[in-house]
Protein backbone atom coordinates (compact mmCIF):
# COMPACT_ATOMS: atom_id res chain seq x y z
CA UNK A 1 0.00 0.00 0.00
CA UNK A 2 1.67 3.46 -1.11
CA UNK A 3 2.00 5.46 1.67
CA UNK A 4 -0.16 8.52 2.59
CA UNK A 5 2.24 10.89 3.28
CA UNK A 6 4.02 10.01 -0.01
CA UNK A 7 0.39 11.05 -2.03
CA UNK A 8 0.38 14.51 -0.12
CA UNK A 9 3.74 15.32 -0.76
CA UNK A 10 3.88 14.66 -4.42
CA UNK A 11 0.52 16.45 -4.47
CA UNK A 12 1.59 19.38 -2.56
CA UNK A 13 4.64 19.53 -5.49
CA UNK A 14 2.33 19.43 -7.85
CA UNK A 15 0.93 22.38 -6.43
CA UNK A 16 3.28 24.24 -5.88
CA UNK A 17 4.25 24.05 -9.33
CA UNK A 18 1.03 25.11 -10.20
CA UNK A 19 1.52 28.06 -8.13
CA UNK A 20 4.58 29.18 -9.39
CA UNK A 21 3.26 28.82 -12.96
CA UNK A 22 0.81 30.70 -12.50
CA UNK A 23 2.42 33.38 -11.13
CA UNK A 24 5.66 33.68 -13.04
CA UNK A 25 4.40 33.15 -16.34
CA UNK A 26 2.62 35.82 -19.07
CA UNK A 27 1.10 33.59 -21.15
CA UNK A 28 -2.31 33.31 -20.56
CA UNK A 29 -3.15 29.51 -22.11
CA UNK A 30 0.08 28.26 -19.42
CA UNK A 31 -1.63 30.01 -16.47
CA UNK A 32 -4.75 28.11 -17.54
CA UNK A 33 -2.69 24.82 -17.91
CA UNK A 34 -1.33 25.42 -14.28
CA UNK A 35 -5.11 25.96 -12.82
CA UNK A 36 -5.50 22.51 -14.40
CA UNK A 37 -2.51 21.22 -12.63
CA UNK A 38 -3.86 22.27 -9.17
CA UNK A 39 -7.07 20.68 -10.15
CA UNK A 40 -5.64 17.53 -10.75
CA UNK A 41 -3.18 17.83 -7.31
CA UNK A 42 -6.80 18.44 -5.37
CA UNK A 43 -7.78 15.19 -7.22
CA UNK A 44 -4.58 12.80 -6.34
CA UNK A 45 -5.30 14.20 -2.41
CA UNK A 46 -8.90 13.18 -2.80
CA UNK A 47 -7.81 9.35 -4.09
CA UNK A 48 -5.46 9.16 -1.65
CA UNK A 49 -7.82 10.17 1.19
CA UNK A 50 -10.40 7.42 -0.41
CA UNK A 51 -8.11 4.50 -0.79
CA UNK A 52 -7.48 5.03 3.31
CA UNK A 53 -10.25 5.79 4.29
CA UNK A 54 -11.91 2.79 2.55
CA UNK A 55 -14.75 4.21 0.74
CA UNK A 56 -15.19 5.06 -2.90
CA UNK A 57 -16.48 8.79 -2.13
CA UNK A 58 -13.62 10.43 -2.59
CA UNK A 59 -13.01 8.81 -5.73
CA UNK A 60 -16.54 9.70 -7.09
CA UNK A 61 -15.94 13.45 -6.09
CA UNK A 62 -12.42 13.12 -8.09
CA UNK A 63 -14.81 12.12 -10.64
CA UNK A 64 -17.08 15.59 -10.11
CA UNK A 65 -13.54 17.69 -10.05
CA UNK A 66 -12.53 16.50 -13.47
CA UNK A 67 -16.28 17.18 -15.16
CA UNK A 68 -15.75 20.75 -13.50
CA UNK A 69 -12.52 20.92 -14.57
CA UNK A 70 -13.28 20.53 -18.23
CA UNK A 71 -15.96 22.69 -18.06
CA UNK A 72 -13.78 25.66 -16.69
CA UNK A 73 -10.69 24.55 -19.51
CA UNK A 74 -13.68 25.04 -21.89
CA UNK A 75 -14.99 28.41 -20.73
CA UNK A 76 -11.33 29.52 -20.04
CA UNK A 77 -10.25 28.80 -24.03
CA UNK A 78 -13.31 30.65 -24.73
CA UNK A 79 -11.75 33.55 -23.29
CA UNK A 80 -8.34 33.46 -24.36
CA UNK A 81 -9.91 33.32 -28.14
CA UNK A 82 -12.24 36.33 -27.37
CA UNK A 83 -9.37 38.15 -25.93
CA UNK A 84 -6.95 37.68 -28.69
CA UNK A 85 -9.62 38.30 -31.30
CA UNK A 86 -10.19 41.80 -29.54
CA UNK A 87 -6.63 42.68 -28.19
CA UNK A 88 -4.50 40.54 -30.30
CA UNK A 89 -2.16 39.29 -27.68
CA UNK A 90 -2.32 36.41 -25.02
CA UNK A 91 0.22 37.98 -22.89
CA UNK A 92 -1.70 38.63 -19.71
CA UNK A 93 0.77 41.64 -19.26
CA UNK A 94 -0.58 43.53 -22.03
CA UNK A 95 -3.81 43.28 -20.95
CA UNK A 96 -4.86 46.07 -18.85
CA UNK A 97 -8.56 47.78 -19.60
CA UNK A 98 -8.82 47.99 -15.92
CA UNK A 99 -5.22 50.04 -15.43
CA UNK A 100 -6.00 53.49 -13.51
CA UNK B 1 16.38 -9.39 -12.48
CA UNK B 2 13.33 -10.39 -10.79
CA UNK B 3 14.47 -8.52 -7.46
CA UNK B 4 14.56 -5.26 -9.84
CA UNK B 5 10.96 -5.77 -11.01
CA UNK B 6 9.49 -6.52 -7.51
CA UNK B 7 10.98 -3.71 -6.68
CA UNK B 8 9.73 -0.96 -9.07
CA UNK B 9 6.12 -2.69 -8.59
CA UNK B 10 6.70 -1.63 -5.24
CA UNK B 11 7.25 2.15 -5.75
CA UNK B 12 5.52 2.48 -8.90
CA UNK B 13 3.97 5.22 -7.35
CA UNK B 14 6.92 7.04 -6.13
CA UNK B 15 8.07 6.64 -9.87
CA UNK B 16 5.14 8.13 -11.41
CA UNK B 17 4.71 10.95 -9.42
CA UNK B 18 8.59 11.85 -9.92
CA UNK B 19 7.38 11.93 -13.54
CA UNK B 20 4.45 13.80 -12.94
CA UNK B 21 6.91 16.45 -11.23
CA UNK B 22 9.45 16.50 -14.16
CA UNK B 23 6.18 16.89 -16.70
CA UNK B 24 5.01 20.19 -14.40
CA UNK B 25 8.59 21.28 -14.39
CA UNK B 26 8.90 21.34 -18.23
CA UNK B 27 5.34 22.55 -18.53
CA UNK B 28 6.30 25.82 -16.81
CA UNK B 29 9.62 26.20 -17.98
CA UNK B 30 9.35 26.11 -21.42
CA UNK B 31 9.76 28.69 -23.56
CA UNK B 32 7.22 28.00 -26.76
CA UNK B 33 3.76 27.40 -25.28
CA UNK B 34 3.54 23.96 -27.59
CA UNK B 35 6.26 22.45 -25.75
CA UNK B 36 4.15 23.94 -22.75
CA UNK B 37 1.50 21.97 -23.62
CA UNK B 38 3.85 18.58 -24.63
CA UNK B 39 4.93 19.33 -20.60
CA UNK B 40 1.58 18.96 -19.32
CA UNK B 41 0.23 15.89 -21.56
CA UNK B 42 3.54 14.13 -19.62
CA UNK B 43 2.36 15.23 -16.35
CA UNK B 44 -1.77 14.18 -17.04
CA UNK B 45 -0.20 10.87 -17.99
CA UNK B 46 1.73 10.03 -15.51
CA UNK B 47 -1.05 11.45 -12.56
CA UNK B 48 -3.11 8.94 -14.15
CA UNK B 49 -0.48 6.66 -13.56
CA UNK B 50 -0.64 7.77 -10.07
CA UNK B 51 -4.02 6.94 -9.66
CA UNK B 52 -3.59 3.22 -11.19
CA UNK B 53 -0.84 2.98 -8.25
CA UNK B 54 -3.73 4.23 -5.96
CA UNK B 55 -5.89 1.39 -7.19
CA UNK B 56 -8.42 4.22 -8.67
CA UNK B 57 -8.48 2.09 -12.40
CA UNK B 58 -11.51 3.88 -13.31
CA UNK B 59 -10.33 7.15 -12.31
CA UNK B 60 -6.79 5.91 -13.98
CA UNK B 61 -9.35 5.93 -17.32
CA UNK B 62 -10.83 8.56 -17.19
CA UNK B 63 -8.19 10.76 -16.39
CA UNK B 64 -6.40 9.17 -19.72
CA UNK B 65 -9.39 10.02 -21.72
CA UNK B 66 -10.47 13.45 -20.20
CA UNK B 67 -6.76 15.06 -20.14
CA UNK B 68 -4.92 13.42 -23.30
CA UNK B 69 -7.77 12.77 -25.47
CA UNK B 70 -10.25 16.38 -24.43
CA UNK B 71 -8.28 19.04 -23.12
CA UNK B 72 -4.79 18.70 -24.57
CA UNK B 73 -6.37 18.78 -28.24
CA UNK B 74 -8.75 21.83 -27.41
CA UNK B 75 -5.14 23.59 -25.64
CA UNK B 76 -3.53 22.08 -28.91
CA UNK B 77 -6.40 23.81 -31.07
CA UNK B 78 -6.07 26.93 -29.14
CA UNK B 79 -2.02 27.12 -29.46
CA UNK B 80 -2.32 26.41 -33.17
CA UNK B 81 -5.39 29.49 -33.42
CA UNK B 82 -3.25 32.00 -31.36
CA UNK B 83 0.58 31.76 -31.11
CA UNK B 84 1.18 30.87 -34.84
CA UNK B 85 0.42 34.16 -36.12
CA UNK B 86 2.51 35.56 -33.07
CA UNK B 87 4.82 38.46 -34.12
CA UNK B 88 6.50 39.52 -31.26
CA UNK B 89 8.56 37.42 -29.17
CA UNK B 90 8.79 38.74 -25.56
CA UNK B 91 9.85 38.22 -22.90
CA UNK B 92 8.66 34.34 -20.92
CA UNK B 93 8.30 35.17 -17.43
CA UNK B 94 6.67 38.28 -15.28
CA UNK B 95 8.40 41.11 -13.74
CA UNK B 96 8.23 39.64 -10.22
CA UNK B 97 8.79 36.27 -11.20
CA UNK B 98 11.64 36.07 -8.59
CA UNK B 99 9.59 37.01 -6.11
CA UNK B 100 7.01 34.27 -7.06
CA UNK B 101 9.66 31.52 -7.14
CA UNK B 102 10.92 32.91 -3.38
CA UNK B 103 7.68 32.66 -1.97
CA UNK B 104 6.49 29.39 -3.41
CA UNK B 105 9.94 27.65 -2.32
CA UNK B 106 9.38 29.12 1.17
CA UNK B 107 5.84 27.79 1.32
CA UNK B 108 7.56 24.35 -0.08
CA UNK B 109 10.36 24.50 2.60
CA UNK B 110 7.68 25.40 5.65
CA UNK B 111 5.31 22.32 4.66
CA UNK B 112 8.49 20.23 4.65
CA UNK B 113 9.74 21.62 7.62
CA UNK B 114 6.10 20.90 9.31
CA UNK B 115 5.89 17.24 7.75
CA UNK B 116 9.61 16.34 8.57
CA UNK B 117 8.86 13.99 11.21
CA UNK B 118 6.11 12.05 9.09
CA UNK B 119 8.06 12.25 5.98
CA UNK B 120 11.60 11.28 6.63
CA UNK B 121 11.06 9.78 10.03
CA UNK B 122 10.95 6.14 11.20
CA UNK B 123 7.21 4.41 9.13
CA UNK B 124 4.59 3.52 11.07
CA UNK B 125 4.53 -0.31 12.04
CA UNK B 126 0.84 0.29 10.02
CA UNK B 127 -0.49 1.40 6.89
CA UNK B 128 -3.21 4.31 8.44
CA UNK B 129 -6.86 2.97 7.28
CA UNK B 130 -9.61 5.21 8.66
CA UNK B 131 -12.62 3.05 9.03
CA UNK B 132 -10.91 -0.74 8.05
CA UNK B 133 -14.74 -2.28 8.11
CA UNK B 134 -15.70 0.04 5.24
CA UNK B 135 -12.30 -1.44 3.44
CA UNK B 136 -13.11 -4.54 3.76
CA UNK B 137 -16.72 -4.87 2.88
CA UNK B 138 -15.91 -2.33 -0.30
CA UNK B 139 -13.14 -4.06 -1.22
CA UNK B 140 -12.26 -0.90 -3.71
CA UNK B 141 -9.31 -2.38 -5.33
CA UNK B 142 -11.51 -5.40 -7.32
CA UNK B 143 -14.92 -3.77 -8.11
CA UNK B 144 -13.77 -0.04 -8.46
CA UNK B 145 -15.96 1.42 -11.18
CA UNK B 146 -19.06 0.08 -9.29
CA UNK B 147 -18.17 1.34 -6.08
CA UNK B 148 -17.26 4.73 -8.16
CA UNK B 149 -20.61 4.26 -10.07
CA UNK B 150 -22.55 3.88 -6.11
CA UNK B 151 -21.14 7.03 -4.73
CA UNK B 152 -21.59 9.01 -8.01
CA UNK B 153 -25.31 7.72 -8.21
CA UNK B 154 -26.69 6.85 -4.98
CA UNK B 155 -24.54 9.12 -2.42
CA UNK B 156 -24.20 12.14 -4.56
CA UNK B 157 -26.73 12.37 -6.91
CA UNK B 158 -27.10 15.64 -6.23
CA UNK B 159 -23.27 17.25 -6.96
CA UNK B 160 -23.61 15.57 -10.16
CA UNK B 161 -26.78 16.63 -11.51
CA UNK B 162 -24.92 20.09 -10.58
CA UNK B 163 -22.53 19.31 -12.47
CA UNK B 164 -24.25 18.58 -15.19
CA UNK B 165 -26.33 21.61 -15.56
CA UNK B 166 -22.48 23.33 -14.48
CA UNK B 167 -21.50 21.66 -18.53
CA UNK B 168 -24.42 23.03 -20.05
CA UNK B 169 -23.63 26.68 -18.81
CA UNK B 170 -20.65 25.88 -19.66
CA UNK B 171 -21.19 24.55 -23.31
CA UNK B 172 -23.49 27.84 -23.82
CA UNK B 173 -20.95 30.31 -22.52
CA UNK B 174 -18.18 29.37 -24.28
CA UNK B 175 -20.35 29.04 -27.82
CA UNK B 176 -21.27 32.58 -26.76
CA UNK B 177 -17.85 33.52 -25.89
CA UNK B 178 -15.82 32.23 -28.91
CA UNK B 179 -18.04 33.57 -31.19
CA UNK B 180 -17.49 36.11 -34.47
CA UNK B 181 -19.20 39.50 -33.99
CA UNK B 182 -20.15 39.19 -37.84
CA UNK B 183 -22.58 36.20 -37.05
Amino acid sequence: MVSLNAVLVISFLLFSIGIAGVLIRRNALIILMCVELMLNAANLNFIAFARHSGSASGQAFALLVMGFAAAEVAVGLALVVALYRRRDTVQVDDINLLKG
Amino acid sequence: MEHFIETIGRNMFAIFGVLALVGALLMIGARSAIHSVLGFLFAMLNIAGCFLALEAEFLGVAQILVYAGGIVVLFLFVVMLVEMSKKHEGEVFQLQSRYAVLAVAGGVALFLGVFRKAIFGAPSPEALVLRPELAKGLDVAHQNAQAVSRGLFADYLLPFEILSVILLVALVGAVVLAKTERV
